[in-house]
């Protein structure tokens, strides 16, 4: 029977006798479904087979596809690895790189504010040059810019009158540029404005490493800190919190955290305790506690008679806490030294972890301060243990490990500063030492004195508005690098920098590059020293891939190719190489150097009597020190303290200042004996009375249009004591005198301005019901 | 018997004409698995788009001719040209990203607030402007899914001094470069595709020019 009839027959029996029963009404609306499912996936959705022309001029054309790029964020030292969102070709988001040993996912508001110096409108597009010291800029090629330079450096007769400044540079521009330097003659320092001098030397002092340790904060079961405001800005802060985030809440003891601070920083305000220690007093509380350590038997015994040369707690008798003289220099009462100090020595609490820099450092015995407050942790055996000061291996490749390749990560001290001798070529890299010095430091005078001023910089600022000629370098996000972060993880590491985006400018360029094409022209023989011999004329990148080559060829670690090829984009996708099982090495001997027994010699420049105070300048947690007052979402970052935006403002204590009748807003005029300058009023109770504090970075003359004009600038009026042992700033010991203008103005903050949000107040909110242990 | 012969001569029949129907079935797929695709039941051809938009009045220079082949002529009684608009003055995007972008209404009224305002085509345009409804293209070039075509690596290939296009010439501006892929839009009053643009056309021009051919290139 032909089909069609069958098919009729059934339909024509079924429909009329029977009707459908529910059964077959589920088949049949079951298949149907499901041949409509399977027909319609096989076809392409219709939207798909057209183009929408849109009724409005999109400001952006986006097609919603996004790639994700690992490289370093260059806002800090630190360089944490970050992951960028790049959609059509433009940076749109960062976020902590998560396989990066040193942040591990984590980043901070300063990394995330670097798409901000990528699309600033105020970047320099191409170089400029100008005769003499004065005059108009006028754009010129980036040719004619690199041809000027070799001519004043070839016709330079002393070559030792060349002075390249920079940063604190480390990895293969480290390298680079100590080569570059070396084989023209000329000299290299790099410049911070808060210097780490002083803390590198006392951990040289105290444990004989030439580079940062790893502070196992995350592991510790105590941690004392005196000054270092870890949290915020003090030398790895995003690793620091991370860790500190494990140390709270990650084991199952929360460790106990106590900050001994002249100021209450973020980091203070943290704490389970926060100890007010007048300044300069930081390294006698330390000597302090070392004596109650030795003396009531506490800690290592061996390690007692190394620090006092077998002479026990006798040859620390002046730093006994019953005298008077302690209580005098640190404000700290006796009773409360011993507690700190049973605390820091109990067993119980191990292991125990003492940290300190920042303003601790930062007096004319800043490094009898730190050589103390560090060799705490050879009193509790904490020395390459969990919890405790882990010494970190150095750079995989040999080359990066040269001692001199390291040096110039240090910088140089404010004596150096104070005493440089007049270059004639003088070639600045991405520092602003104008605006970061003192005003006693008279580097004005230096960049106008030279013959020639060669500025590397993405932005007018004060430094670079001094030059003869401006070449305008990549924002890191466009451009090549890559770092052996110091302090590091535990095992070798290498961070790779690579650009997320192409350059916005055709007029700008890399540092690298161009120091190698110097080298080139120069005849100084770079090629075969950094063996990129064979290499049709290097650059930058090649001379990282020289480098990448070797640990590809090392086959360990967390990248490892049959190829090289496979290798580079391995590292490339990571952010980076390391190798968890390349540690330290070395088996650690204890060791512990002789203290230093004699009284410090703490000195304090600036007025004293009444309506004087000392004034401890910090580190802002977003602008920093200066370096980043351009970027609008760092100057919109509320201090986490006071809450102030887009302002220098002055901290004081809130019983004090009702006693002088001053009021939040007040405008106090602060004279110091280097400057004197105006600032409004935030009074707090947590200012210790005999302290004043005050944010740096601010008082920008030039450095584009959000930071020009803000607040002022801290750090020029700063008394320009030098701790004596390393010549550097002793920028925590300026005396202040302060008097009423009778001017008010409106605080600049974010409290208050916010209503906060309504809570019941009768109302118990249980977190926990009485019987739950019960119930369960 | 001859009922026999002729049941045979049915099935073969049959059978033949079944056979030439799958050979021209497989011929129709397979041209258009490796080439374009006849221009038959609408396939290959120019798809019809809501608005009759002719490239070659807009990008093209030849004097344009109407639909019987006659030049048109100009108020001054002058034939009229194309007006050789470069292609990225619409397709803003194709030098800066993925997508070579159509552009939206706003742009084209632009210069159509004022010309060509009487022309039947030009009308829906401005009605599709005072109505706020975007214009739905009919797509004419559609990549797989699986692939990541990138307008912009291509054009700054071939926009770099020395990397000869296929027709041996150096591309000056981006412009230049769209022909290779696209044929001459300018000369075509309605677009269609001139090339098979299937993964052995992209891969031979990038072995001919040395560019990877990794998977990862293009899917990923």
């Amino acid at each position: 029977m032909p089909l069609l009839t069958v098919l009729r027959v059934t339909i024509k029996d079924e429909g009329i006798t029977m009707g459908v029963t529910r059964r077959q009404f589920l088949r049949w609306s079951g298949a149907s479904a499901l041949g409509a499912v399977v027909f319609n996936g096989c076809l392409i959705p219709e939207e798909e087979l057209q183009i929408e022309s849109p009724v409005d001029l999109p400001e952006d054309l986006v097609n919603g596809i996004d790639n994700w790029y690992a490289t370093l964020c260059r806002q800090d030292p630190e360089a944490c690895g970050i992951i960028v969102r790049v959609v059509e070709g433009r940076a749109k988001k960062v976020e902590g790189n998560p396989d990066y040993p040193i942040n591990q996912g984590k980043h901070n508001a300063r990394s995330e504010a670097g798409l901000q110096a990528l699309y600033h409108p105020d970047r320099i597009k191409e170089p400029l040059f100008r005769d003499g010291s004065s005059g108009e800029f006028q754009p010129i090629s980036w040719t004619d810019a690199h041809n000027k330079i070799v001519d004043n450096l070839a016709s330079l007769d002393d070559k030792s009158k060349f002075l390249l400044v920079t940063q604190p540079i480390r990895g293969h521009l480290a390298l680079l540029a100590s080569d570059f330097v070396q084989a023209y003659g000329g000299n290299h320092m790099a410049f911070q404005s808060f210097e780490q001098l002083t803390l590198r030397r006392a951990i040289k002092n105290v444990f004989g490493q030439d580079r940062m340790p790893d502070f196992d904060i995350e592991n510790a079961g105590y941690l004392l800190s005196f000054g270092a405001d870890f949290l915020s800005t003090w030398v790895s802060p995003v690793k620091y919190s991370r860790g500190y985030g494990d140390f709270r809440q990650g084991g199952n003891k929360r460790g106990i955290h106590v900050q001994v601070d002249s100021r209450f920083s973020m980091t203070a305000a943290s704490a389970d305790e926060w100890v007010p220690v007048k300044p300069g007093g930081e390294g006698i509380l330390a000597m302090s506690m070392i004596y109650v350590i030795i003396m009531d038997g506490l800690g290592d015994s061996a390690i007692a008679d190394f620090l006092t040369e077998g002479n026990g707690y006798h040859a620390l008798e002046s730093f006994n806490p019953a005298n008077g003289s302690v209580w005098d220099a640190t404000g700290v009462s006796a009773d409360r030294i011993k507690e700190l100090a049973h605390s820091f020595a109990d067993p119980h609490n191990h292991p125990s972890l003492a940290i300190g820099g920042g303003s601790a450092g930062a007096h004319t015995s800043g490094l009898f301060n730190l050589t103390a407050i560090y060799s705490l942790n050879l009193l509790v055996n904490n020395v390459n243990a969990d919890g405790g000061v882990i010494f970190t291996p150095a750079s995989p490749l040999e080359d990066l490990a040269r001692q001199d390749v390291m040096a110039m990560a240090v910088p140089a001290s404010f004596q150096d500063w104070k005493n440089l001798e007049q270059p004639d070529v003088l070639m600045i890299r991405g520092v602003n030492p104008v605006h970061g010095l003192p005003n006693d430091a008279n580097f004005v005078d230096i960049v106008e004195g030279s013959g020639f001023v060669v500025a590397f910089s993405s932005f007018m600022d004060e430094t670079t508005e001094k030059a003869n000629l401006i070449l305008p370098e990549h924002i890191y996000l466009e451009d090549w690098g890559d770092d052996v972060p110091d302090p590091g993880p535990r095992y070798e590491t290498l961070g790779i920098q690579q650009p997320v985006v192409r350059p916005f400018y055709a007029g700008t360029g890399s540092f690298g590059d161009e120091l190698l094409s110097l080298g080139d022209d120069l005849g100084l023989g770079l090629d075969s020293r950094l063996g990129l011999d064979g290499v049709d004329s290097p650059n930058y990148q090649d001379l990282l891939k020289k480098g990448a080559e070797k640990l590809w060829m090392a086959d360990r670690g967390s990248v490892r190719s049959a190829t090289f090829d496979g290798f580079w984009n391995g590292i490339l996708q990571r952010g980076g190489w390391w190798d968890t099982d390349a540690g330290f090495g070395n088996e650690y001997v204890k060791y512990a150097p002789a203290l230093s027994t004699g009284w410090p010699n703490v000195t304090i420049e600036g007025p004293t009597g009444a309506d004087t105070y000392n004034l401890i300048p910090f580190l802002s947690n977003s602008i920093n020190d200066g370096n980043l007052a351009h970027l609008p979402w760092l100057q919109a970052t509320p201090d986490p303290v006071t809450s102030m935006v887009w302002d220098t403002w002055i901290e004081m204590n809130s019983k004090t200042a009702e006693e002088k009748d001053i009021r939040e807003g007040d405008m106090l005029e602060i004279t110091s004996p280097k400057g004197i300058f105006e600032v409004p009023v935030y009074v707090h109770p947590a200012v210790p009375p005999w302290t004043v504090s005050m944010p740096v970075g601010q008082g920008h003359t030039s450095y584009g249009r959000w930071a020009e004009g803000v607040g002022v600038n801290t750090l020029s009026i700063l008394a320009t004591l030098t701790d004596q042992d390393t010549g550097a700033l002793a920028w925590a010991a300026t005396r202040v005198s302060i008097r009423k203008t009778g001017k008010r103005i409106d605080m600049r903050r974010f409290e208050g301005n916010v209503p906060a949000i309504e809570a019941d107040p009768g109302r118990i909110i249980p977190l926990a019901s009485p019987d739950s242990e019960h119930s369960h | 018997m001859i009922k026999r012969v002729l049941i045979s001569l049915v099935v073969l029949g049959g059978l033949g004409a079944g056979g030439l129907v799958t050979l021209f079935l497989v011929l129709f797929v397979a041209r258009a698995w490796w080439t374009t695709p006849f221009e038959v039941l609408g396939f290959g051809g120019a798809p019809e788009q809501p608005i009759h938009f002719p490239h070659t009045v807009h990008a093209g220079t030849d004097v344009l001719v109407d639909l019987q082949g006659n030049p048109m002529l100009g108020g001054d009684d002058q034939p009229m040209h194309g007006l050789g608009l470069d292609c990225t003055f619409c397709h803003r995007n194709v030098d800066k990203g993925a997508t070579a972008s159509v552009p939206p209404v706003e742009q084209c009224l632009f210069c159509h607030k004022t010309v060509g305002t009487d022309l039947p085509e030009v009308m829906k345009l401005i009605a599709a402007w005072d109505n706020k409804s975007p214009v739905l293209w009919e797509r004419v070039h559609r990549l797989p899914d699986t692939v990541r075509f990138v307008h912009e690596a291509h054009i700054r290939f071939f926009t770099k001094e020395g990397n000869l296009l296929p027709s041996g010439e150096q591309a000056m501006i981006p412009a230049n470069v769209c022909s290779t892929c696209h044929g001459e839009v300018a000369n075509m009053s309605e677009v269609k595709q001139v090339r098979s643009l299937k993964m052995g056309d992209c891969v031979d021009c990038h072995r001919n020019y040395n560019a990877p051919t990794d998977c990862t290139t293009c899917h990923y």
